[in-house]
Formats: C-alpha cells, sequence, structure tokens
C-alpha cells in the first residue's frame, strides 16, 4: 500500500520535471538539424568540441585518417573545435552509422545539456546565434497558451520553509493582537470605572435627599407600609430597577446607619427591608465569589439583620478566610444572645486578624449580653483557646480565672505563656504555684516569661528558683530577667548577688535594671 | 574542523538567543497576569480591612522602626518627628547614629532631651561597638532610642537597631524615607491575618518623591520628575513594584524587600544572624537568607507584599549618582545569588529554588551579559555575511513592543488602581519616556551592569574572607558558610 502511495506522488512529480525539460530545449532550436547548422555557421564554439563514436572497429585507412581510440563503448574519434568541418568529416564514415556526440570542456552532453551551455553563452555574450531567439514568429497567444504558469513558489513558501522566521512571525503577531487586546481592555476597564464612579455620584446625589427627608418627616409605622408605588413616586422608576443604583443606596443607607441612633437606625432598617433591598443582601450570601459573600455579611452586620442570621451561620467555617471572619464578627454583633459555639467548634486557626475583630465586638458587647467565654478554653482549636485566655485578661474577667486553672493542668507550653501573661495582667498572686512550675520549665520561652512574672506575682519560692537559675549562668536574656525579678522580688537580695561582681555582664545589666530611664525596658 | 566548530556555535547561540527571546516574552506575559490578579484580590480583601483597629488593638504587634542614620544632621530632627508621628499603638522608633561625622546626634540630643541611658546592650549579632544608648527624659518622646555606634555600614547600623529592639516585628527604614501615617497598620496587616503559614517578611511600594508636595509626612500632590532620568525610573519603579513584586508575592516568589521600606519578623531574623554586612546589597540577601532557613527547617512561610504607596523616596536624577547605585545593585545580586548558589535550580528549595532563584539568576544578575553577547553575536554575523536582516528586525520588533507593552501596561495598572499622577501631561511625558527607553535609557542600564560584573570580578566589595566574619554569630550562618564551601 506505501509503495503504491509513493509511486501516486513520484509520477505527477517526474511528469512536472520532465515537462520542464521540455520546455527548455523547445525554447532555443527547433530541432537537431537546425542545432547543428547553427553551430556549423558558428565554426568556433568556446570549450565547446565534438568527436564520433563508432561501434564496429573502423578500417585501418579510416583509423589512420581519424586515429581513434579504443573504450569499452566503442571507438572514439580525437575532439575537434572547428564545426565548419563537421560535415566533411561526416562524409568520411561511408559504411558505418558513427554517432555524433558534444564535448563541453571535458563533459560528453547530450543535446539539451548542449542547448543549456548555448543559452548560458547567449547571456553572456559569448555565442551570438544567426537568428534572433527573441523573435516572434509565431502568434504571442498561441504561444503563451504552450507554456504552463509557474508561480515562484520559493519566495511564497519561505516563511513556511523557513522555522525560525514563522515562529518569530508567529510571535510577534500573538503578540501585536495580546497587547492590543491587553491595552484596549485596560482602556474600556478604566473607562467604564470612571464611568460607574460618575453614576454613582449621580446617584448619591439623587438618593440622598428623599432618603433625609423620609427620615425625618414619616414615623417607622409609615416607612413599614411604604410600597414600591410610593417609591416610584420618591426615586425615579427607571433608575429603581438598576442594579448599580441599588447599591448606591445600600451604601448611603449603611452610611447614615453608622451615624445615626435610635429611631432613625429603626428606620433605616425598615426601610432597607420595604425597598427589597433585604432580598439583594440574602443573594448575596448566597454568590458563590467570596467577596460577595463578604459584602452581604457586613449588609447583615451594618443593618442589624437578624432574620438572616440563619445564613450567616453557614458560612462560620468557610475555607475563605475573609468570609468565616465577616461571619463571625456578624454573628457576635447582631445574634441577641451571644452564643460562642461557632467560635469555638471553629475548624480553622483563629488569626491575629480575626482575634482582634472579634475582640473589638465581644469588648462592645460583653457588658450588654451575657457570654459564655469559658467555653472557648474546651474549644478542640488550640488557637481558639489561647483567644479565650487573652479575653480572660483583656477584658479583666476574674470569675473565670477557676476555669483557666482547670485549662492550666493540661495547657501547652504557648497555652502556659499565655496564661502567665494574664495572670500578671489581672495580679493573680493565688497561681504562684503554677508560675514556680514555669520557672523550672525546658522551655526558655516559657521559662522566660516565668520569671518576668515570677517578679511582679512571685513569692520566697520563687526567689530560691531564681537565684538558682543565676547561679547557672545563663544567657543574656534569661540573665537579664533573673536580675529584674530579683531585684522587684527582694532589692537586698538583688543587691547581695550584684554588687561587686567581677563579671563585666552583670555590671552593665545591674546599671541597666538601675537606670529609671530603662524601667521597662 | 574549526570552521565546522565555528558554524556549529552560531547556530547554537542562535537557537538559544530565540529561546530566550521566546521565554523572556512568556515569562513576562505570566507576570502580567499573576500581578493583575493579585493586585484584583487585594483590592478586594481591602475593601473589607478595617485598619482603625489595629491602632489601638493589644492583639496587634509591636514594631520596632530601625533607621540608620549616615551624616544625617540636615534633616535628621524633622525625620525622627515624622516617625515618632505615624498612627500605630505599640511602636518604638531606633535611629541608629552609625558614627556620622556631622552633628547628626548632638541635633538628636537637642531636639528631644536625651540622655545617655546604662543600657545593656547585648551583641546577639556582632557590630561595630556600640558607644550609647539615648533615651528621651520628655515622655513625649518615650518611643526614641538613639544608638550611637561606631561606623560600620548600614546592615551593620540595622544589625545594632535588631539588638537593641523589643517589639516582635522589625521595620528596617531609611531615615529619609517619607512614611504615609498609615504604614504600620497597613504593613501589619499580612502578619496578623496568615494562619497556616508564618509571614517571615512583608515589603512595600516605595514612591518616587522628586517634584512631588510632601504635607504631613504623606505626599499630597504627585508630579513626575523634571529629568528623563528621574522619569525613567517612574517607569522604573511601577514595572517593579507594581508588576514585578505583585506577581511574584502571587506565588510565594518573592525575593527581595526594599531595603528602604521593610517590615521582619524579629525572632526568625536573629535566628539567622541579621543582616550580612559585608555585602552591599543586604535587603534582599537577608531575604534570600530567611527564605533558605525556612525552606531547610520545612517551616511553611510567606513572604508578603502590600502594593499599597505608603513610602517615598528621593531617587537620583543625576547619571554618575544613578551608576553608581545600579553598579551597587547589581554587585549586590551578584554576591547573593552567588553566596546561595547552592539553592538554584535545587528541588529541595522548591518553588523558591527552581522558579525564583533561577529567575534572578538569568534576568537580573546575566541580563547585561546576555544583552552584550547578543549584541557580539550580531556583529559576528555581519561580518561572517550570516545576517539576516529579516530576523534581526523581527527579534527586535518583538522585544521593542515587549518593552512597550509592560511599560503601558505598569502605568495603566497605576492609572487604575491608585491614579496617583492625575496630570494628562505627565502621563503624556511618561508615554514619550517609555517608547525611548529601550534606546536611550536602556544601554546606559546594561552599561551599569556589566560595570557591576566587571568591578565584583575585580574585587569591589568582594567578599571571600568577609562571609566568615558576618557568619560567625549563628548557628545557622554556620552551616550555611560549610555548605558553600566558603
Amino acid at each position: 500500500m506505501n509503495g503504491m502511495k509513493k509511486t501516486k506522488v513520484l509520477f505527477p512529480l517526474l511528469f512536472l520535471f520532465f515537462t520542464a525539460q521540455g520546455q527548455e530545449i523547445d525554447s532555443l532550436f527547433s530541432d537537431s538539424l537546425q542545432l547543428q547548422q547553427e553551430l556549423i555557421r558558428q565554426e568556433n564554439i568556446s570549450n565547446l568540441s565534438y568527436q564520433f563514436r563508432l561501434m564496429e572497429e573502423p578500417s585501418s585507412e579510416l583509423d589512420s585518417l581519424f586515429d581513434f581510440e579504443e573504450t569499452d563503448s566503442g571507438w572514439v574519434s580525437p575532439k575537434e573545435t572547428d564545426w565548419a568541418k563537421l560535415d566533411s568529416l561526416h562524409g568520411v564514415f561511408v559504411g558505418y552509422n558513427p554517432s555524433l556526440e558534444y564535448v563541453i570542456y571535458e563533459d560528453i552532453a547530450d543535446q539539451g545539456g548542449l542547448e543549456n551551455y548555448l543559452q548560458t553563452l547567449i547571456r553572456t555574450g559569448d555565442f551570438v546565434p544567426g537568428f534572433d531567439p527573441n523573435s516572434n514568429k509565431i502568434d504571442l497567444v498561441l504561444e503563451a497558451s504552450k507554456d504552463v504558469f509557474r508561480p515562484l513558489h520559493e519566495y511564497k513558501l519561505r516563511i513556511l520553509a523557513d522555522y525560525k522566521l514563522f515562529w518569530v512571525t508567529i510571535i510577534v503577531l500573538f503578540f501585536l493582537i495580546t497587547a492590543a487586546l491587553m491595552i484596549t481592555s485596560m482602556l474600556i476597564f478604566k473607562s467604564q470605572r470612571n464611568k460607574r464612579e460618575n453614576l454613582k455620584k449621580e446617584y448619591d446625589e439623587l438618593i440622598i435627599g428623599p432618603l433625609t427627608s423620609l427620615l425625618f418627616e414619616k414615623d417607622l409605622e409609615e416607612i413599614k407600609q411604604i410600597s414600591k408605588l410610593d417609591l416610584v413616586e420618591i426615586f425615579p422608576e427607571k433608575l429603581f430597577d438598576k442594579p448599580l443604583f441599588k447599591q448606591v443606596m445600600i451604601e448611603r443607607i449603611i452610611g447614615l446607619n453608622k451615624k445615626m441612633k435610635g429611631e432613625f437606625k429603626d428606620k433605616l432598617k425598615a426601610f432597607y427591608k420595604a425597598t427589597g433591598l433585604m432580598d439583594i443582601t440574602r443573594r448575596n450570601l448566597k454568590s458563590k465569589r467570596w467577596d460577595i459573600i463578604t459584602t452581604g455579611l457586613v449588609q447583615v452586620n451594618e443593618m442589624d439583620l437578624s432574620e438572616l442570621l440563619q445564613e450567616v451561620k453557614k458560612h462560620t467555617n468557610s475555607s475563605n478566610f475573609h468570609v468565616r471572619s465577616q461571619s463571625g464578627a456578624t454573628l457576635l454583633n447582631v445574634s441577641s444572645t451571644v452564643n460562642l459555639d461557632f467560635l469555638r467548634d471553629q475548624k480553622y486557626p483563629l488569626s491575629e486578624w480575626q482575634q482582634m475583630n472579634y475582640l473589638r465586638i465581644i469588648k462592645f458587647v460583653h457588658n450588654t449580653k451575657s457570654l459564655e467565654l469559658d467555653k472557648l478554653f474546651r474549644s478542640e482549636n488550640p488557637s481558639v483557646r489561647l483567644f479565650g485566655i487573652k479575653l480572660v485578661r483583656m477584658l479583666g474577667r476574674l470569675d473565670l480565672l477557676t476555669g483557666l486553672k482547670e485549662l492550666s493542668t493540661k495547657a501547652s507550653d504557648e497555652e502556659k505563656i499565655e496564661l502567665l501573661k494574664t495572670y500578671e495582667t489581672i495580679g493573680a498572686h493565688m497561681e504562684v504555684d503554677f508560675i514556680n512550675s514555669c520557672i523550672q520549665s525546658e522551655n526558655q520561652e516559657l521559662q522566660l516569661e516565668a520569671v518576668k512574672v515570677a517578679g511582679q506575682l512571685g513569692d520566697e519560692k520563687s526567689l530560691q528558683l531564681i537565684i538558682g537559675l543565676f547561679a547557672h549562668n545563663p544567657d543574656f536574656e534569661l540573665k537579664k530577667s533573673l536580675m529584674r525579678s530579683m531585684y522587684l522580688l527582694n532589692p537586698e537580695t538583688f543587691e547581695r548577688y550584684t554588687k561587686d561582681q567581677f563579671s563585666e555582664e552583670i555590671v552593665r545589666i545591674r546599671a541597666h535594671i538601675l537606670d529609671p530611664l530603662l524601667t521597662h525596658v | 574542523m574549526y570552521n565546522f566548530l565555528f558554524y556549529f556555535l552560531i547556530e547554537v547561540f542562535g537557537v538559544l538567543f530565540m529561546i530566550l527571546s521566546f521565554g523572556t516574552v512568556l515569562i513576562y506575559f505570566i507576570i502580567m497576569i499573576l500581578s493583575a490578579l493579585e493586585m484584583r484580590d487585594f483590592r478586594r480583601k481591602n475593601r473589607f480591612a478595617d485598619y482603625q483597629d489595629i491602632i489601638t488593638s493589644p492583639i496587634a504587634p509591636g514594631v520596632s522602626i530601625i533607621a540608620p542614620a549616615f551624616n544625617e544632621a540636615a534633616n535628621i530632627v524633622q525625620n525622627a518627628q515624622s516617625l515618632l508621628s505615624l498612627h500605630y499603638g505599640k511602636f518604638e522608633v531606633i535611629i541608629v547614629n552609625d558614627g556620622s561625622k556631622d552633628d547628626t546626634l548632638q541635633k538628636l540630643v537637642d531636639s528631644f532631651a536625651l540622655v545617655k541611658t546604662a543600657f545593656a546592650y547585648n551583641p546577639d549579632i556582632e557590630t561595630q561597638a556600640v558607644r550609647g544608648v539615648y533615651r528621651s527624659t520628655n515622655k513625649s518622646f518615650r518611643r526614641l532610642i538613639v544608638v550611637d555606634k561606631e561606623n560600620g555600614g548600614k546592615a551593620d547600623a540595622l544589625n545594632a537597631g535588631i539588638n537593641v529592639a523589643s517589639m516582635e516585628l522589625l521595620a528596617c527604614i531609611d531615615v529619609d524615607c517619607i512614611l504615609a501615617n498609615d504604614s504600620i497598620t497597613r504593613m501589619v496587616r499580612p502578619f496578623m491575618e496568615e494562619t497556616n503559614r508564618k509571614v517571615i517578611a512583608v515589603g512595600g511600594v516605595i514612591g518616587i518623591a522628586n517634584n512631588c508636595d510632601v504635607q504631613d509626612g504623606t505626599v499630597t500632590k504627585y508630579r513626575i520628575p523634571e529629568s528623563t532620568l528621574g522619569r525613567f525610573q517612574v517607569i522604573e519603579y511601577f514595572r517593579a513594584f507594581l508588576m514585578g513584586r505583585m506577581a511574584w508575592s502571587r506565588v510565594n516568589g518573592l525575593m527581595l524587600i526594599s531595603g528602604a521600606f521593610g517590615f521582619f519578623k524579629k525572632d526568625l531574623v536573629k535566628a539567622v544572624g541579621g543582616y550580612f554586612p559585608k555585602t552591599v546589597g543586604e535587603d534582599i540577601e537577608l531575604v534570600v537568607r530567611m527564605r533558605r532557613y525556612m525552606e531547610e527547617k520545612n517551616q511553611k512561610y510567606r513572604v508578603a507584599f502590600v502594593p499599597d504607596p505608603l513610602c517615598w523616596t528621593e531617587v537620583p536624577e543625576d547619571e554618575s549618582v544613578l551608576s553608581r547605585q545600579r553598579n551597587r545593585w547589581m554587585r549586590g545580586t551578584i554576591e547573593t545569588l552567588q553566596l546561595h548558589r547552592k539553592i538554584g535550580l535545587n528541588p529541595r528549595y522548591g518553588f523558591f529554588g527552581m522558579v525564583s532563584f533561577s529567575f534572578w539568576t538569568i534576568y537580573e544578575k546575566l541580563a547585561p551579559i546576555l544583552e552584550l553577547m547578543g549584541v557580539l553575536y550580531t556583529l559576528v554575523l555581519i561580518l561572517i555575511g550570516d545576517f539576516s536582516a529579516v530576523y534581526f528586525f523581527a527579534l527586535l520588533t518583538m522585544i521593542y513592543l515587549l518593552s512597550l507593552l509592560i511599560s503601558v501596561f505598569s502605568i495603566l495598572y497605576e492609572q487604575i488602581t491608585y491614579n496617583n499622577y492625575k496630570d494628562k501631561k505627565d502621563l503624556r511625558r511618561l508615554i514619550w519616556i517609555i517608547l525611548i527607553e529601550p534606546f536611550v535609557l536602556h544601554p546606559k542600564v546594561v552599561l551599569w551592569g556589566l560595570r557591576g560584573h566587571f568591578d565584583f570580578i575585580m574585587g569591589k566589595g568582594g567578599w571571600g574572607k568577609m562571609i566568615r566574619t558576618g557568619f560567625k554569630t549563628a548557628e545557622d550562618k554556620k552551616n550555611i558558610q560549610t555548605q558553600t564551601g566558603v
């Protein structure tokens, strides 16, 4: 099968090749006789000679005339360059059938080769034919019809044949198109943004006036009863159906809500619901995009939309940091009974950013709502437990010290450090045993914190432990902490152990501790 | 035989240059896309961030701002006041007088009622001798600490500041930088947000203050610089900060945090032994070393980037000053990449080793050499008569278009995100700079980079023995020393 295919391809190629060759010969001489007559007429042609070849052995008489040379393919006469003798020499071979061979330089050429050679000589001016090769004796149309059109493939296909140039061209084109697309899209984006900003300003002006008068002129019940027909009277109907207009309205209402108090807040909330903006918030909460969900959560939080708390709860363990962070903040803020279960059950670690946000809300609500902070101590999530300990410290919840004591029995070193800081802030002298146990810890960070706290809350045992550690020449940081705590617990002991010391380091630390400008450094 | 080898090499170089050109195009396209995505996400996140809480929250980390000063008497008081007025609850300002020859220290002492304290300086990181630590008797300046020390260079001064710092985070800045009032709150956020990985450092954008109006420590009116060199640097900074670093930040591949404005975790900086004082590229070297440390400890980490305009500095508009700066940057890059060469293409260092480090090696360190080779290659082709004008102009067009595209993109990026340069004349001037940059300014940058290579080879800022000096202080540095075989 493959052979068949190859043959199919080869034939047209060969056909084309031979057709092309034929066209070259026909173009100069009509036949070999005309060619020979022209050669005879020229007499001498540069580097062109001829010879005769006999297939049978020449007679001695003939041989004496030409001095034939015997070869594998017969007897060859010497080369002759005078074409005028061609006829007379040919006439000698009576009874023989010699073949005439053209010799260009030293090579034998056929008639086609000779034609090509003569054409070259014509071009260089070394051969001037006796006829005009360009004479147009035949009708031009007929002549043209014989000529097969041949396009210049070598130029047409050059870009495809050269792979490097091809790829360069492709990349440059790709580049130009992409660059144009990117720049165009960015320009469009910028113009759309500017247009949007201008529209927002325009809508804002349309909203603020009617909204303010609505708040002052109508009472809460009236606002609750507002229908769509009433809204059309207040705001242009066409605009009210536009999402951007509604977005601007939400932003404006939230902005006003932040600044207002009491009945005005209720009115704004009522208006928010009456105008159907809450449906937008609900849709936002169900979105697949995290930023839209978070926008919805912010709207619930700001407008106190407790009706949507169930939707909010679904997001408390979202894999997206911003969604779960905002949903937690919203739950804490909006829920009437602040239930910390969602925080206790957090799967993801609580970041400091989240802790900061939650702390702000908890600080705000802990005076008015009951907060079961001890739930956090029982969380499976270490970061939540740590946050719980911090909350005790930051809210000053002495009532939770029992819970902390329980926690301390199974606390990690990190939790112990946080417990120590909390005890120090609260002034929990009763936890001195815990502090002393931490002073003996192998964990350097925990030990350092415990020594520091012992300076404030320690007892005689703490002092003995500190002296024991000091005797073992600890590193600079611990030594400094030990000396400061020693000074705070008992200045006399401090004097005894640090005065008249030979250690340059102890002298420096001692001076540091006694310097009033460095009290907390 | 030699003839064949010559032509074979010509062919190989041709293919290599072609791959490099296409690689460059591809990489910069990826960078553009990544930076756009990162910027989009950053802006979305910013919509929900309330920075007011951080200022007063007890949970927010403390920040030690360290600003080395050398012969800064002219502006030091103003700069210190500007730093002390930043809006943040828990921070201290440590100005390190690095053996100034002028009256920098005296001006500080007089202006802030400073007295020398008995501060027990602990050279946790080895530095030049500290002559004294000063604090103010005026409680209004309780946040200010001034360290007076023998001259040892910027990195040494920063190390002295680190030894004195008492807060959890370090903000290493240039004392003459202008910081926005809310710069700390914004830079601290990535440290507070991350839960799964430890944020070891955060970089910020450096804006160009030349020709701008500054009021209360903030740039109030943006104008592009008067000089061509200044304008060129505006575009360069856009490209570097708004595109390059944003893109690398998205894939956690940032290797450089500008020495003029960077935040770091103090415990980690101390663990790796602080800044390396014997290199001129101490900023990139520290980040690379911190990353390397985290990779070797198999700890999850991140180097973050905040694209908000928070810090401004004056850039050199004089060609000789700029050339020295670029020369120094190049030497710093070479030194760092050489010192940590073990990281390159080492799968043990993950994306950092395989991609970031390799990118820096090719597109930062080797870029001027490759460009020079490209020019030489073209000359050889012309000499041997094998020069193809078609290829040459096609490639030239491609690279020129790439340059235009990246620069235009970065300007549009700035316009879309921050829109600080509002004057249309400024934009037109920037576009003109973009058009001429590849022919007028870029060759100079290449030349300065080549001089950096030459100076490095000639031993300017050499570091052979000095590595040992700088690496003595921390155990991990000893490890690096062993690994690099220095």
